[in-house]
């Protein structure tokens, strides 16, 4: 499949996750969150941006418990768990938020 | 001339039974195993194996844990054959052995249960939907050509008798090369006829069960993997990588 | 992908009428060309692939004795027609083992049998058409391989086996599974499944540690290459990723610090999954295992211990000693490899861990025997170790536990409905719908014993059922890790606060009800 915007083709595989990761702009991650129904809450942003910053570093997206942590840091207690980043991307925060981010969807057995 | 056609089928069956299933059980017993493979709970030892084969042949363990009615059937049907096969040695051997003079009695009624068994089989390729679509065109054949089988025996013992001594002579002659008439009984040709044509077929069919469930690695193999290293020719030929990774 | 309804549980579980072709749309994404090359199989499907796939299988026909004899032996009795979980959930009649098996032994007896070269129609042989090999891409990725058929067949006929040959031969011909080739690409090119680099491994552990050390006070390890350390653990990637998996990782390394012993994963081999025993490939099993040897050689360790994972744990005890042995180099006085399980109960027994039972006071369990644990290996030296050892440590760290109903557990069990390769997105409808004999079977004991939680051993068992149990009405994190419930009772040496302690794997649970 393949996103549209401006004009502009962006290629994706079956799932949806953008086949070229450094095509990634914020407008595009609108719309595809737009088609995996979320909205892109400030809250939302700080997981995308989060995830982005850590695939940049380390080549993968963190780990659950990296995450919730990292969005403890961010955003406090209550926020920092893993019920409020299912609320937020409900499909699971690492695929679908990974999705969103323009990074590539983590395998195995998850 | 009926007589010499049905005398060269039994050679010509019983040659092609025993090669056709001696090239089959070749065929197992050469194909190798790359893998540990019991289903487990599993032995852990060779006599483990044995006892555990030994259940399945004589009990059907596993057909009873899955199926209450097909095993009573099945069950029914392969033990009643097997005691009307013991039986039928009276008519291969003389003097008759004395533990086959025994089986007689026994033999006699398990015709009958044979002949149940096989019926209610069949019944359930009719009535039971699951079974129905699985079933083929040779799954009914086969049920078809053993009923015929047990029929035409049964009708043999009870209906129209035929005459065994003739018949025993027949046969003795057959092993002994030394060849007698075969009473020209058309319900005894039909029954010969259809032993034959399974004797002709079981190398070829699904009757290759019977020596099939002897090699089936769920059911064969020691589960002690971690013990002892399994390996299949073919696959330590790929070991020689190894050194490779080696140990230094 | 998650659009059909949340499903009604079956109380009174019955063999479904047969729907035909109720699931025959359904198959997974093809690999793509870049996967298939990485494994060495073509990149798509070639033009000669009929000759191809029966060289191929001929080929297979003569290296394995079980597919040989599992094509010839079936008798069609039917008792295997109501054993497999993906017919009880969906009653398409192709996913009873024997029509799923009869997909390929139409083949077999078409190109390999004089009965069927002569008498095709008699005995139901039929040429091997492109829409044959569509539906072998359809059905045998709608088998987990779980091999509960094989239990109740009276020849031990594994439709497994018969399986892993067709995704065999389809990889060969160039159609193979993405979800399966690209994840063992990544094993070979990163080391696991996930691809999970070793920084990423290292910051995700020491976080780990962390997290430890702000619970308990204690200063509890988890190395990475560690040379010369005694044990090395191979757990599966999801350990370092997921939820409740991580939890597990956690008691592992409770564990092992408070047995004092030294221990080490392996960033080369930072994986136990084994995803070549799913596409059926010796080469590509034999290549995955031998990582697991060469990171032990090179850490210079003396035992191998494998964390939580149900198929690698069936690769692992029934086949690493044939792929990868002999292991001579290691302490002979330890089984080659160990079950983490087996290493924690022998601890119990022996008195060494200090368990607070009461620490899993607020959960009632049950235990999920997962499919290549229960019928494809064992734990300990007796038959049936591999279901009274996990028990055995339930019962040990949990005061309340009861077991589902007998024929759904041990040998019987039945599969999360995500194993053999199915545990991906584009397969959602038939992990869902196998899922349902589990999902009857919990509900059980969920109304008559009030269970709260399900204690697994397996990475795939655990993310399966976090994504399943809610379209069954059953909240995603009512699964938990069986070393979790160690972790929660156990009190390490120097322990903070020994009371009853508000876990943060607990804090998610309270309002994510059961229906
Ligand atoms: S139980 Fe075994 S023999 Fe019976 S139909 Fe199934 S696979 Fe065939
Ligand atoms: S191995 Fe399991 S999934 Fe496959 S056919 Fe048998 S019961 Fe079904």
């Amino acid at each position: 499949m393949a996103y549209e915007l401006n004009g502009k083709t962006f290629e994706a595989d079956e799932e949806g996750y953008l086949v070229d990761i450094s095509a990634w702009n914020e407008d595009l991650a609108v719309l595809i969150a737009e088609d995996e129904n979320i909205e892109m809450s400030d809250d939302a942003w700080e997981v995308v941006n989060f995830l982005r910053e850590y695939y940049e570093e380390y080549q993968i997206a963190p780990a659950v418990r990296v995450l919730t942590k990292a969005i403890k840091k961010k955003l406090g207690a209550d926020k920092g768990n893993s019920k409020y980043l299912y609320e937020l991307f409900p499909y699971g925060p690492a695929k679908q938020a990974c999705k969103i981010a323009g990074l590539p969807k983590p395998t195995g057995c998850i | 001339m009926l007589s010499t056609i049905f005398a060269v089928l039994f050679y010509l069956a019983t040659a092609i039974f025993v090669v056709g299933l001696a090239y089959r059980i070749r065929l197992y017993a050469t194909t190798p195993a790359p893998l540990k493979i019991p289903t487990t709970p599993a032995p852990v030892t060779r006599s483990g194996v044995v006892a555990r084969l030994f259940r399945e042949v004589a009990f059907f363990e596993s057909l009873f844990n899955s199926n209450k009615w097909t095993w009573l059937f099945g069950w029914v049907f392969h033990f009643a054959m097997l005691l009307v096969v013991l039986r039928h040695l009276r008519y291969f051997t003389e003097p008759v052995w004395f533990w086959v003079n025994w089986v007689q009695p026994f033999g006699k009624y398990a015709g009958f249960a044979m002949l149940a068994g096989l019926l209610a089989l069949w019944g359930r390729r009719f009535l039971v939907e699951r079974v129905r679509y699985i079933s083929g065109p040779s799954d009914h054949l086969m049920l078809v050509l053993l009923i015929g089988i047990a029929g035409s025996g049964l009708m043999m013992k009870y209906v129209a008798h035929t005459d065994i001594v003739a018949l025993k002579a027949f046969s003795l002659g057959l092993i002994h090369f030394n060849w007698q008439p075969l009473p020209a009984d058309p319900v005894l040709l039909v029954h010969l006829g259809l032993v034959l044509v399974l004797a002709f077929v079981f190398p070829f069919s699904k009757l290759l069960h019977a020596p099939g469930v002897f090699f089936s690695p769920s059911r064969n193999q020691v589960d002690n993997p971690r013990e002892k290293r399994h390996l299949a020719p073919w696959a330590a030929a790929l070991d020689g990588d190894r050194s490779q990774g080696g140990s230094e | 992908m998650a659009d059909f309804d949340t499903l009604k549980i079956n109380p009174l579980f019955e063999i479904p009428a047969l729907e035909k072709g109720a699931m025959k749309d359904l198959s997974p994404f093809v690999a793509a060309p870049n996967h298939q090359e990485d494994l060495g199989f073509p990149g798509e499907l070639v033009d000669d692939w009929q000759t191809k796939a029966i060289e191929k299988f001929g080929e297979l026909l003569k290296k394995s004795r079980a597919l040989r004899v599992y094509m010839d032996g079936c008798v069609k009795c039917g008792a295997c027609t109501d054993k497999c979980h993906y017919f009880l959930g969906t009653a398409d009649p192709i996913n009873m083992p024997v029509a799923r098996q009869d997909l390929l032994r139409k083949i077999y007896r078409r190109y390999f049998t004089f009965a069927g070269k002569y008498f095709p129609k008699l005995v139901g042989a039929e040429d091997l058409t492109r829409e044959v090999l569509d539906e072998w891409y359809s059905y045998y990725h709608q088998c987990s391989q779980c091999r509960r058929c094989s239990v109740f067949c009276p020849y031990g006929l594994d439709t497994a086996e018969i399986s892993m040959a067709a995704r065999e031969i389809m990889d060969h011909v160039g159609k193979g599974q993405k979800y399966c080739n690209e994840i063992l690409g990544k094993v070979h090119k990163i080391g696991n499944n996930l691809g999970l680099p070793e920084p990423a491994l290292i910051d995700t552990l020491e976080g780990l540690e962390e997290d430890i050390e702000e619970e308990t006070g204690v200063e509890v390890k988890l190395p990475v290459n560690q040379k010369g350390a005694d044990i090395l653990l191979v757990t599966p990637s999801a350990d370092f990723f997921a939820e409740p998996h991580v939890d597990g990782l956690i008691g592992y390394a409770k564990v092992f610090h408070q047995a004092g012993v030294s221990w080490t994963l392996s960033s080369y081999a930072s994986e136990a999954a084994n995803f070549a025993m799913f596409i059926g490939s010796y080469e590509q099993m034999k290549k995955v295992a031998e990582r697991i040897r060469k990171a032990a050689e090179d850490l210079a360790v003396k035992r191998i211990i494998f964390g939580e994972c149900g198929h690698a744990w069936r690769v692992a005890y029934s086949f690493m000693n044939t792929l990868a042995g002999p292991f001579d180099f290691l302490d002979p006085a330890y089984p080659v490899p160990q079950h983490i399980c087996e290493f924690t109960l022998d601890l119990i027994e022996k008195g060494e861990l200090n368990l607070d039972k009461s620490a899993n006071d607020h959960m009632t369990l049950t235990f999920h025997d997962s499919c290549n644990v229960a019928r494809g290996s064992r734990m300990g030296p007796t038959p049936g170790g591999q279901f009274e050892i996990p028990r055995a440590i339930v019962r040990a760290v949990c005061n309340n536990f009861v077991d589902m109903a007998a024929d759904t557990i041990h040998e019987s069990t039945f599969c999360c409905g995500g194993g053999g390769g199915l545990l991906t997105d584009d397969l959602m409808e038939i992990r869902v719908k196998g899922a349902s004999p589990r999902m009857t079977a919990l509900q059980e004991v969920v109304e008559e014993h009030g269970v709260t939680h399900m204690v697994a051993i397996c990475a795939i068992c655990k993310s399966q059922f976090s994504k399943v149990m809610p379209k069954y009405g059953i909240g995603m994190d009512r699964i938990v890790s069986l070393h979790q419930l160690v972790s929660n009772a156990i009190i390490l040496d120097g322990q903070i606060g020994t009371e009853p302690d508000e876990e943060t794997e607990t804090d998610t649970s309270e309002d994510v009800a059961t229906a």
